[in-house]
This record gives C-alpha cells, structure tokens and sequence, in this order.
C-alpha cells in the first residue's frame, strides 16, 4: 500500500505564513482547496472546528493533528504546514505548536482503506524519529517516506 | 505482565491510533507484554481473542467515548482512562496500574 495516496507534497507547507491557530487550520485548508481536495473551505473548517471542540488536538511534542470529517471533502488526505514560529494551541503537554497534520476525510465512505492510511499517519506519530523529521526536516518527500517507512515496518 | 488493551476516541480517525501506538511503545519499554484492539470509525480492528483476555493480567482502557464489548473484562482488573491520558505519558499510566494493582492483590 501506498500513502501517496493520501500524502502529497502539494499539500505539505514547511514554511508556512499563520501568526495563529485560525490562520493555520485556514492556510492549510486554502491550500487544500487549491489543490482539489475539498470543496467549500469554510465548510470544512467549521467542521475542523467542531472536532475541536470535543477535545486537545495538540499532542505535545509542538505537533497538532486537527481534523474534520465533512461532506466537503473530495479526497481523503492530510495536509501538512510547518510553522516559522510557534502558535498557541490547546495541547496536552501546555506547549506551543509549530507542525499541524490537517486531515481531512470524507463523511461517508465506502472505500475504508483511506481511513485506514489516515490513522496509521496518526499511529505513526507515536514514535520520536517521525516527530523529529516533521519538525526538522526541509524536504517534503523525505517526510512522506519517513511515514511510509513506519507504515510498512 | 500480560496486558490487553482498546483504544477508541470521539472521530474515531486519529486520537484512537495514536493512544493505540503510545501504549504498545510505553508497554514493550517497560517490558511487558501488550495487544491493543481499535475501535475507530472503520470498526473493530486487531480484535482481543477470549484466550488474549482470559491470561491477561491488566485491561487498559484508553476511551473517549464508551466502548463495544465492555463485559469482556468483568473479571479483569481495568484501568479506564481518556485518550490524552495515554498519549501523554504512556509509561506513567502503565506504572501507576501496576502499583494500584499489587496494592489490591
């Protein structure tokens, strides 16, 4: 199996501009858009906002993994930005976040093996080497395998 | 120890995944034995056989939401705990279980 289907670097930002949480989730989800993946921005981003509501998605570590299941989206797929500075966030270990994993997957679904992609990118983030490569590395492809890696071991 | 787990989180698309992986890592650290079911929003996943529960000696139960086939565990000891919990401080968790454990044998 291949993650490329749900990872791309057309959607992955390692220097992206958002001076906070909103300009974050709305930049990654621009750039989502701009690439066919959803359909309505401000559907999906209100749906994004539901999911937060019901909990931290700021896993410490200065990575967050948003995510909105929506009717506006067309691909399932994870969109990620790499932030200059460091953003407020609501995160389980109280610290600043600098690298959002955006998911975006698709309300109703037939095709689970998608789904199945998006949670072991989650899974994935559990082990250190992954983390420092989404917060470290300057090259979208080199992350892409990085998860690809873990995905297969 | 031997010990059976089930993850399972309000999306059922991340959270679940990452608490499953946090505990299997956290666990095998502390040299422990751990089989971790998923309950997310493509179902039941790497589900807990009756022989996996039966010699189990520790249930991790790492929730948001209530999960499917509780009554499994009514003989176990369960440490039922919220996701964030578990992808917080794993080793932690795992410790204190333990500790509460033999204090209760």
């Amino acid at each position: 199996m291949n993650l490329s289907k749900v990872m791309q670097p057309e959607i992955i930002d390692l220097s992206l501009s958002a001076t906070n949480k909103k300009e974050a989730i709305e930049a990654l989800a621009d750039l989502m858009s701009t690439h066919g993946y959803i359909g309505s921005k401000e559907q999906f981003v209100a749906d994004v906002y539901e999911r937060e509501l019901q909990g931290k998605t700021g896993i410490g570590d200065h990575i967050a993994i948003p995510h909105g299941k929506s009717e506006s989206v067309i691909k399932n797929a994870i969109a990620i930005g790499r932030l200059q500075g460091e953003i407020e966030w609501e995160t389980l270990d109280g610290e600043p976040v600098k690298v959002i994993l955006l998911f975006a997957v698709k309300k109703e679904d037939s095709n689970t093996l998608h789904i199945k992609m998006l949670s072991q990118v989650a899974g994935a983030l559990a082990d250190e080497a992954i983390c420092e490569q989404l917060l470290h590395s300057n090259n979208a492809m080199a992350i892409i395998d990085a998860f690809q890696t873990e995905y297969q071991s | 120890m031997k010990i059976v787990g089930v993850a399972a989180c309000t999306a059922g698309i991340a959270h679940t995944y990452l608490a499953k992986e946090k505990l299997i890592k956290g666990a095998e650290s502390l040299g422990h034995q751990i089989r971790v079911e998923t309950q997310g929003t493509i179902g039941v996943e790497e589900e807990l056989t009756a022989d996996e529960i039966k010699s189990a000696e520790l249930v991790i139960i790492a929730a948001d939401v209530n999960i499917n086939g509780k009554d499994r565990f009514s003989d176990k000891p369960v440490v039922k705990v919220p996701t964030h919990v578990v992808i917080k401080s794993p080793k932690n968790l795992i410790k204190n279980a333990e500790k509460q454990m033999r204090q209760n044998q």
